[in-house]
């Protein structure tokens, strides 16, 4: 947050004032915004009009700006076949779940590794870490026929929360996060705490988790976005259509259903996070900008 | 609190919270079979999906009927998709063992249900008895889906491949909608015509993606006479003179005639709601394939007529023939099987009734009067009943598949590893369908190196 | 560190007791409880860690080594990986997949870095611009690629690529009906979809350069150019490493751009990548263990690159 104090960055405040640089600046400054508006909505536009033309006026060339005959019969269409209210509720569960067994397990985890450091502790954070350079995709069928079945329990958890729930506790990359924030809380605090007979739970709960906040918001989006946007493991671990996620259930029947409904149904699915975004976007932002990772 | 608690607690909650979440998953495979009472429950799939909105109806008020008539009885339908045999979600479900009692299935799917465990052998459930028009039912079907001997599912339609053509465009492009292309060289010549039309117009449309290419492929190989694999199933066999006449013939509309529209890479939705639109002139499909357009597509079935499958230059020699039907699972009770039999007598076997209810579907602006499914040998009585009453509901014009049925090519069902072998030929497809430089003898040599393979390890 | 043996003082008053083996047993006592509090919180992440990442890793390289047919699974060594590496889309599926890698790599690298040291510039507009980078991160990845297949990559012009590049009297392309633009057109869509993230993390890295470095530089007579190679990235090296594996190992996984843009294999193989391989194998053609093979062949040939860029990244420091 360095410049928004006024700190210094790559060009020299100074410079910026001076007269032919500063009209650099705003020619810069009034391209980059007209491009990034036409980069980044400008598509999403296209997809909320686009799934209001009629199939014949989509595939005229060359394509119109604003729809001719607009047919919101598009949306109830997509909304009502694809039972996108269940399939968003599904998606929203799952990432809701995830969220709270990581917050609960994976900060335990990092705070035992960083604070309380056991016997072999350090063997089993390398073996997490080490997860991080394996692509989900090499275990995909290994995981796949695990969860089908697991070791010992001979549990199925297919169409069970807990297919996603719980791989997404194996997230090593979070617990690096949360771990290098806790090695930076000084030991003093840690030591006065114990001094005053916290145990470490309470020392976890009442000293480090107020402190963690930043970091804990980083966690937790990654975790929200990380269901929201995975695709193959829901696709292939939620077989039934009452268990499906959105992205998954559009897909399944983006087959078998005109294309304009197809895309209607991608815009219905995108408007919950892009409006949890935007209404929580200055949280999301600092916290992502801010508290993270610091070269 | 003193502090050994709190570590106590901590270990207790740590391990709570792991143990409890696993304990709760294990609560859902419960929905039981027989209770005391003799009720029987049986999970069917393949139920429409909600945009079929009078299927989805009809379904319904078929399992409430079945219901009533058989009080001891309860169906649980599920629907898995626009398409019940997505091979992926479908290889899923078997691995998974997610399938539902009774699945439904193509007929080419037996050696893969077989291979994963999941099929319980019913030939001693499937009679008279259970299905009152079991001995009706034309032997060819029953054969596909017997296993040395055991028969492993119920054919509940069965299909043949044809030319289908829009009648709006063929009177549009002033072609004569009685006289419709009999070999491809007609084909090629009607597709110029109807795409001069303009207007983004396919003359004709092929597919060549999710595996559907690989199907087409094989229907029009048949039609030149030729087949997928060596008749001992060892190796393949379409990398000769009849398969480059396949691929030539497409790449010629596509790059020499510009007849088949710029969008390729069509799967299977994808190609039906281009006709729904009214961009596609002709297409090779079964007669099916109306009704999908009318119920999910926005088409209407009017336009559409039918023609035997083209040959190269007389009338085809071969065509696809294929079909579906329902597995049951391994592990139901007697009762099971014998209620899943009841239902699907009802539902799919029976004149009158679920799919042949043509009184019910012509209200519903569904085709009724197509060709297939025929799934009564000629001759037997549930075939002539079916007949009349499809006679007399009829709202597709009879001429309009009437040269299909006059002329119907010897039927040839689809190989061994089916979906497998499509998969493979999707990329010859898509080439020639893309690449105007597409060499056809390298694509088919690609093509039968890997097919050669995948039978030799399928062994 | 003297510390860590005054908690015990306040809470045992029993290890007071000058008795020396008193003390240290209760020392001992209390390293074993210290130990199992450890362990009590590590629990539940290491439970699920062994249940679905370190217990799959051996069971797909067991299972690489078998065969199940019918239920009955029998070994059969090397047969899998000669059935995987002899299947012709083998060798196509690395080399797509290696070429998205690259490709995205100097898109989906090089530009959201460039992107945060521009943004890292504005005085104005920077919530504004940020938020834009970030919005399509928060669309779901099927909404976003429908949109791309169906209405930006239109082979006709009726598509928005099309139009755009008619309207300029530009060439216009088949884009994924053309066996040349397949991996271009899926590597645009995929950096379209996830900079954002990418963008942010450099821009909290920037923001931590402290600007005295760039005072130096300057005085020192440095332009722009220079200031950026001699402050702004050695100054993020650290992050810039790790983002880089990270996107490495994440273009490796290709696989729902293939799926949904290219109706799986694309035309004539072009978009086949190694993730969808798999995917083919264990779910098109009902070859779990063939899957599995390639799963450990991927991971090997992974492994291999990882330490190869560990060693290098060290040897820089």
């Amino acid at each position: 947050m360095a410049q928004d104090s006024g700190g210094r960055t790559l060009i020299s405040p100074a410079q910026l004032r001076r007269g032919r640089s500063k009209v650099v600046y705003w020619i810069l400054l009034f391209a980059v915004v007209a491009g990034f508006t036409l980069v980044f909505l400008g598509p999403l536009y296209w997809m909320v009009t686009g799934a209001l033309k009629s199939g014949q006026e989509i595939a005229q060339t060359p394509p119109t700006l604003v729809p001719n005959d607009p047919r919101p019969q598009n949306y109830a269409d997509a909304w009502t076949n694809l039972n996108l209210a269940k399939l968003l509720f599904n998606t929203f569960y799952y990432a809701t779940g995830a969220l709270l067994f990581q917050l609960v397990l994976d900060t335990a985890a990092a705070y035992a590794l960083s604070k309380l450091r056991p016997v072999l502790g350090n063997l089993i954070l390398g073996l997490m870490l080490a997860t991080l350079m394996i692509p989900a995709m090499v275990l995909i069928v290994p995981q796949y026929v695990t969860v089908i079945d697991l070791p010992i329990l001979h549990l199925n958890l297919l169409d069970s929360p807990f297919a996603i729930w719980l791989p997404a506790v194996a997230n090593a990359f979070n617990i690096f996060l949360l771990k290098r924030f806790f090695d930076a809380i000084p030991e003093d605090l840690m030591a006065a705490a114990t001094i005053d007979g916290a145990g470490p739970l309470r020392t976890l709960w009442s000293i480090v988790l107020p402190i963690s906040r930043p970091i804990l918001g980083v966690v937790s989006i990654f975790a929200v976005t990380a269901v929201w946007k995975d695709f193959l493991w829901p696709k292939l671990v939620m077989p039934s259509p009452e268990t499906r996620t959105v992205s998954v259930g559009i897909y399944a029947f983006s087959a078998g259903t005109p294309m304009n409904v197809v895309v209607a149904a991608a815009v219905i699915a995108a408007v919950p996070t892009i409006v949890f975004f935007l209404i929580f976007q200055k949280n999301i932002m600092s916290g992502l900008t801010s508290g993270s990772l610091k070269g | 609190m003193s502090l050994p608690h709190y570590r106590r607690a901590a270990v207790v909650a740590l391990a709570a919270s792991l143990g409890l979440s696993l304990a709760a998953c294990s609560t859902k495979s419960d929905d039981g079979s027989t209770d005391a009472k003799g009720k029987v429950t049986i999970t069917v799939d393949c139920m429409p999906v909600g945009s079929q909105k009078d299927l989805v109806k009809n379904w319904n008020d078929d399992v409430a009927e079945f219901q009533r008539q058989n009080p001891t009885i309860t169906i649980k339908s599920v629907s898995v998709g626009e398409q019940c045999n997505n091979p992926p979600d479908f290889t899923a479900r078997l691995a998974g063992g997610t399938v539902t009692d009774l699945f439904y299935g193509y007929m080419t799917d037996l050696q893969q249900v077989l291979d994963s465990g999941q099929a319980m052998d019913v030939t001693e459930y499937a009679n008279k008895n259970t299905i009152p028009t079991w001995d009706s039912i034309d032997p060819a079907l029953k054969d596909v889906f017997t296993d040395n001997g055991k028969l492993y599912a119920i054919p509940t339609k069965n299909y043949s491949m044809g030319l289908l053509y829009n009648k709006a465009l063929f009177q549009q492009a002033g072609l004569d909608v009685n006289n419709p292309p009999k070999t491809w060289a007609d084909v090629r010549a009607a597709a110029k015509k109807i795409s001069a039309l303009g207007n983004g117009i396919a003359g004709y449309a092929d597919y060549s993606a999710g595996n559907t290419g690989g199907w087409h492929f094989t229907a029009e190989l048949y039609a030149q006479g030729g087949q997928m694999v060596t008749a001992d199933g060892k190796k393949a066999d379409f990398n000769n003179a009849m398969g480059k006449q396949v691929l030539q013939n497409l790449k010629d509309m596509r790059y020499g005639d510009n007849s088949m529209g710029q969008r390729q890479l069509l799967g299977w939705g994808d190609l039906l709601t281009l006709a729904g639109a009214g961009k596609v002139g002709m297409f090779v499909g079964a007669p099916d394939a109306t009704t999908a357009i009318v119920t999910q597509f926005q088409g209407k079935y009017q336009d559409w007529a039918m023609a035997p499958m083209p040959g190269q230059d007389a009338p085809a020699k071969g065509t696809l023939g294929g079909g579906e039907g329902y597995f049951f699972k391994k592990g139901l009770t007697k009762e099971q099987v014998e209620a899943g039999l009841k239902w699907l007598a009802y539902e799919k076997l029976t004149p009158g009734k679920g799919q042949f209810d043509y009184a019910r579907a012509k209200p519903q602006n569904q085709p009724v009067g197509l060709p297939q499914p025929t799934m009564f040998a000629v001759g037997s009585d549930a075939q002539k009943q079916e007949l009349e009453l499809r006679k007399a509901n009829a709202n597709v014009p009879v001429e309009n598949f009437t040269a299909f049925e006059a002329s119907p090519a010897p039927i040839k069902g689809e190989p061994r590893n089916a979906q497998a072998i499509y998969a493979v030929l999707d990329a010859a497809m898509s080439g020639v369908l893309t690449n105007p430089n597409a060499n056809v003898d390298a694509l088919l040599k690609t093509a039968e190196s890997k097919v050669n393979q995948l039978l030799a390890s399928n062994g | 560190m003297a510390l860590t043996t005054a908690p015990g003082t306040g809470r045992q008053p029993g290890s007071r007791q000058s008795l020396p083996d008193r003390r240290s047993r209760a020392r001992l006592g209390r390293r074993v409880r210290d130990n199992v509090t450890g362990h009590a919180f590590l629990i539940g992440a290491m439970l699920c860690f062994a249940l679905f990442a370190w217990y799959p890793m051996i069971r797909g390289v067991v299972m690489s080594f078998q065969r199940t047919r019918r239920g009955e699974t029998t070994w059969v060594g090397w047969d899998n990986y000669v059935r995987i590496v002899n299947d012709p889309s083998f060798w196509t599926a690395w080399k797509n997949t290696v070429y998205f890698t690259l490709l995205a790599l100097v898109l989906g690298y090089v530009v959201p870095f460039a992107v945060a040291i521009v943004l890292n510039e504005f005085r104005h507009a920077k919530g504004y611009l940020r938020v834009l980078v970030y919005l399509p991160v928060m669309l779901p990845p099927a909404s976003a690629l429908f949109l791309f297949k169906f209405y930006v990559y239109d082979p006709s012009d009726a598509g928005l690529f099309n139009a755009i590049f008619r309207a300029l009297h530009l060439p216009t392309s088949e884009w994924m009906q053309s066996s040349t633009m397949t991996m271009p057109a899926m590597v645009i869509a995929s950096t379209w979809m996830n900079m954002g993230g990418a963008v942010l993390i450099y821009l909290a890295a920037l923001q931590n350069i402290p600007g005295e470095l760039y005072e130096a530089a300057e005085l020192d007579g440095a332009g722009i150019w220079r200031r950026i190679v001699n402050v702004t990235i050695p100054q993020t090296r650290l992050i810039l490493t790790l983002m880089a594996m990270l996107q490495i190992v994440a273009t490796m996984q290709l696989f729902i751009e293939p799926l949904i843009l290219a109706n799986g294999a694309g035309t004539q193989d072009a978009a086949t990548s190694v993730a969808y391989l798999i995917y083919q194998h264990g779910f098109f053609q009902n070859d779990l263990n063939g899957a599995a093979a390639l799963g450990v062949i991927m991971l090997v040939a992974l492994g291999g690159f990882s330490a190869v860029y560990a060693r290098l990244a060290a040897r820089q420091d």
